[in-house]
């Protein structure tokens, strides 16, 4: 009898607990690759970035589909009157994951995390400082190391201060961004007892609005809601199913096995838009899609060569066929959503005639050399090798015959960073809307050598010196004026050809709600609801 | 009148090799259009320069993704549409249709040569060569056809060249043991033994003795492998370890393509359909060959 009841009462329990399961909201998001690892300030892709943002935050953060900073883990900050020296005070009982990897916070946030996090980057002797490769190249390439004296802890443990060597106008944006995450130091001493420091970067514990549960390569990350500062969001489960074929996420996304999806196939767009289940949202992206060359190889370290290579690119068509109009012919390094975008600039024509006489005037008549496309589908370029190969026709015609090289994902933006490349095509999508973020990437350290992501190693003097001089200055007019000479320098110089600034699209499904496009190319589902 | 008799009483006389080979041959229909299809490919493949109506490379900028002439937008000038950046469709089949068969009598004429030459030296020298030979072409059989190739291109990197050659490793112990294997069995024959007593030197045994009775497999199974060859240097293609941009390779037209499957589907069908239709067509034809190549199977 006893053991009819109890059987009983279980089968209700557990009818009671799958019925729960079935009500559990679950947002699923096909994204495009798998990330490399979730510290954000190791890695440089969107890829990553996006997989680490559900379970972090940052002192600062931008709202939701715009590029404004908003307070976030700091509730407040003052930056004094010689901008020399930033205040932040931090939120109270700010909680971390708990459970995550057998870790059980015993205190909230305090000064002692947010000092952590930076000096992971910045100090080579911290005990995380060569974990899991240990390269920075946001922090360094923001110039953090040149404008950095100290962050030390403030007057009681919930306030920070941060000493500049000079002011720094983009240092709130910089600071919204994904590498400047805030992690837990505790959590970090837990592994380190442990002996397993690495997993602080594959099990990633935060204050954030989903807390991690578990990730398998190539096929699938899981998220659960987490209740913290920020409150409890408005879905249950968070997943991300990797699917990196945008055929492939079109049809889960036709099926409803996912809500949102990255980067569409422009082939696709027409049907999408058609699609009575499917709310295509668009935005113009700010980003930019370029071809660079590499300075350091004859002849591209002729200026004339590199203004006939960008004379002899037919890029009306590219635009055509490879974003099928969706996006703008880009003649300034930065997207004209941008302050300081100088409209007056006057674009290269395309005129392969005039290219073939200015090659033959610097001795280029034939030329062997290659031409670099990304393997992957990027905002800023949704078909790398149709580019390519339109530009390989393009380049044959004024004499120039070029190879097209390709590697895996990872491999090719470490080749091209270490500049193997002759010709190769990449792009940026801006990270904090400010301009200097688009103008760091021609630029190069004091010592005049070129920044990792400066692609084209090139390195103008004069450039450089206004990059810096922009950089010290508040006022944002003074500020453009010197970005718009920028723009003429890098219009005369070209180390990289500008394509275009593609538009975004991103399609969700007609039951999500709450579902803002990022002009950073971030994916945020905080906000993000569903319904059933 | 004597002469008359005679052209009565002589029996007929048997037919020559060929025509028998041809009398059985094309009692298979299916091998005879298989045959007939690869005619036509190979004229296709040596007249693409003539017959051809554009060049293959060009890019018509404005006529990008135009359907074949049966749907509405066509353009009379391509017949079978363009491609995603306007290229003509028709023209790069044709000269896809050079690539590929050359690449498969490429692979088999090669790998034919180097597996006679392997296969005969086993069997010759038996013994330590033998095992070692032997082994080694074990040795490529159990790692999969596909991710070999792909492993040899991965060292050697993605060309047309480097295709040909990871293709013909790949397909290389086939011929080996083929050869091996009859060459073994005939060295025990009586005219073999016959012929080393009358002081026959091993080459020359070897060449004009042995060899010209295995060759009947060997025939049939090279017709296979040309089959098989353009499969697996499409495969490649497809995965961008074959051919590069911008040669018309039959398999890196398909994948180039695929974004376009659900908008366009037609420039995904037509380099689709050309592997489809010569890889048919050869294996038919080695079909028929086999049936009318091997003793046991030919009808008396």
């Amino acid at each position: 009898m006893k053991f009819v009841k109890l059987l009983g009462a279980s089968l209700l329990v557990s009818t009671m607990l799958a019925a729960g399961a079935a009500n559990a909201k679950t947002l699923v998001y096909c994204s495009e690759g798998s990330p490399e690892n979730f510290t954000p300030a190791m890695n440089t892709t969107g890829t990553s970035l996006d997989a680490a943002r559900p379970v972090y935050n940052k002192l600062v953060q931008f709202d939701p589909g715009t590029t404004t900073v908003k307070p976030a883990l700091a509730e407040s900050y003052e930056i004094s009157a010689d901008g020399m020296t930033i205040t932040f005070h931090l939120r109270k009982g700010v909680k971390f994951h708990s459970g995550v990897n057998g870790f059980t916070p015993t205190r909230d946030l305090t000064a002692e995390d947010v000092i952590w996090s930076f000096n992971r980057q910045w100090k080579p002797d911290h005990p995380y400082a060569k974990v899991s490769g240990g390269a920075y190249d946001y922090f360094n390439d923001m110039g953090m190391p040149d404008s950095l004296v100290s962050i030390e802890k403030g007057a009681d443990d919930l306030t920070v201060v941060m000493k500049l060597k000079e002011p720094n106008a983009p240092i709130m944006a910089n600071l919204a961004m994904d590498f400047a995450t805030i992690h837990s130091a505790e959590y970090a001493d837990y592994l380190l007892k442990k002996g397993t420091p690495e997993q602080f970067d594959q099990m990633p514990v935060g204050t954030g609005s989903f807390s991690f549960v578990d990730y398998q390569k190539d096929a699938v990350i899981r998220y659960k809601a987490f209740e913290g500062w920020a409150g409890k969001p408005k879905v249950d489960d968070l997943v991300y199913a990797i699917t990196p074929d945008p055929t492939a996420r079109y049809a889960k996304m036709k099926a409803n096995e996912c809500q949102v999806m990255i980067a569409p196939n422009p082939a696709d767009l027409e049907a999408m838009g058609k699609d009575a289940d499917i709310n295509l949202m668009s935005q113009a992206g700010l980003n930019i899609g370029y071809l660079s060359m590499n300075v350091t190889k004859p002849p591209f370290d002729k200026v004339e060569v590199r203004q006939a290579i960008a004379m002899a690119i037919d890029r009306d068509a590219i635009l055509k066929e490879v974003y099928q109009g969706a996006g703008q012919k880009a003649k300034n390094p930065i997207p004209p959503t941008i302050w300081s975008y100088d409209d007056a600039t006057v674009d290269w024509e395309y005129n392969p005639e005039k290219a073939k006489e200015l090659l033959k005037k610097n001795g280029v008549e034939t030329l062997e050399t290659d031409l670099w496309w990304m393997p992957v589908q990027r905002p800023y370029n949704p078909n790398a090798k149709r580019m390519a190969e339109m530009m390989q026709a393009d380049l044959a015609k004024v004499g120039l015959n070029a190879k097209l090289v390709s590697y895996e994902w990872g491999e090719y933006r470490k080749r091209l960073q270490a500049g193997e490349h002759q010709l190769g095509l990449l792009g940026w999508t801006g990270d904090n809307g400010d301009p200097d973020n688009f103008f760091f990437l021609a630029g190069c350290d004091k010592d005049g050598k070129p920044a990792g992501q400066n692609l084209s190693k090139w390195c103008d003097a004069t450039f450089n010196a206004d990059m810096m001089k922009a950089r010290a200055l508040t006022n944002q007019d003074e500020r453009a004026a010197i970005y718009k000479e920028m723009q003429k320098i890098h219009h005369d110089q070209l180390p990289w050809l500008n394509i275009a600034h593609s538009t975004v699209f991103e399609p969700v499904r007609k039951e999500v709600s709450g579902y803002k496009i990022s002009p950073l190319g971030a994916h945020e589902f905080q906000d993000v609801d569903i319904k059933e | 009148m004597a002469t008359d008799t005679a052209i009565v009483t002589r029996p007929a006389a048997p037919p020559g090799p060929l025509l028998s080979f041809w009398r059985s041959f094309r009692e298979n229909r299916s091998a005879v259009l298989g045959l007939a299809v690869v005619i036509f490919i190979i004229l296709v493949a040596l007249l693409a320069p003539v017959l051809a109506p554009h060049d293959p490379l060009e890019q018509f900028k404005g006529a990008t993704k135009l359907p074949p002439f049966w749907l509405d937008g066509s353009d009379p000038r391509f017949w079978l549409g363009t491609d995603a950046v306007g290229r003509d469709m028709l023209s790069r089949l044709m000269y896809g249709a050079r690539i590929s068969l050359f690449i498969g009598l490429s692979v088999m004429s090669v790998s034919m040569v180097v597996g006679i030459t392997l296969g005969l030296a086993a069997a010759w020298f038996s013994g330590i060569i033998d095992v070692i030979i032997i082994r080694i072409m074990d040795l490529i059989m159990a790692i999969p056809s596909l991710v070999l190739a792909i492993l040899i291109i991965a060292m050697i990197g993605p060309s047309l060249t480097n295709t040909i050659i990871a293709v013909t490793i790949v397909y290389l112990p086939r011929y080996v043991r083929l050869v091996r294997a009859s060459a073994l069995a005939e060295l025990t024959k009586d005219y073999v033994t016959a012929a080393k007593v009358a002081g026959v030197r091993p080459f020359r045994l070897m060449a004009s003795t042995v060899l010209p009775n295995c060759l009947a497999p060997l025939i049939v199974q090279s017709a296979l492998g040309v089959s098989d060859a353009i499969l697996e240097a499409a495969g490649l293609g497809f995965l961008g370890l074959g051919a590069q941009p911008p040669t018309p390779e039959w398999g890196a037209m398909l994948a180039d393509t695929r974004d376009l499957m659900q908008s366009h589907p037609w420039v995904m069908a037509f380099p689709g359909l050309a592997i489809l239709m010569t890889v048919l067509a050869i294996n038919l034809m080695g079909d028929g060959l086999r049936d009318a190549l091997d003793p046991r199977l030919k009808r008396s």
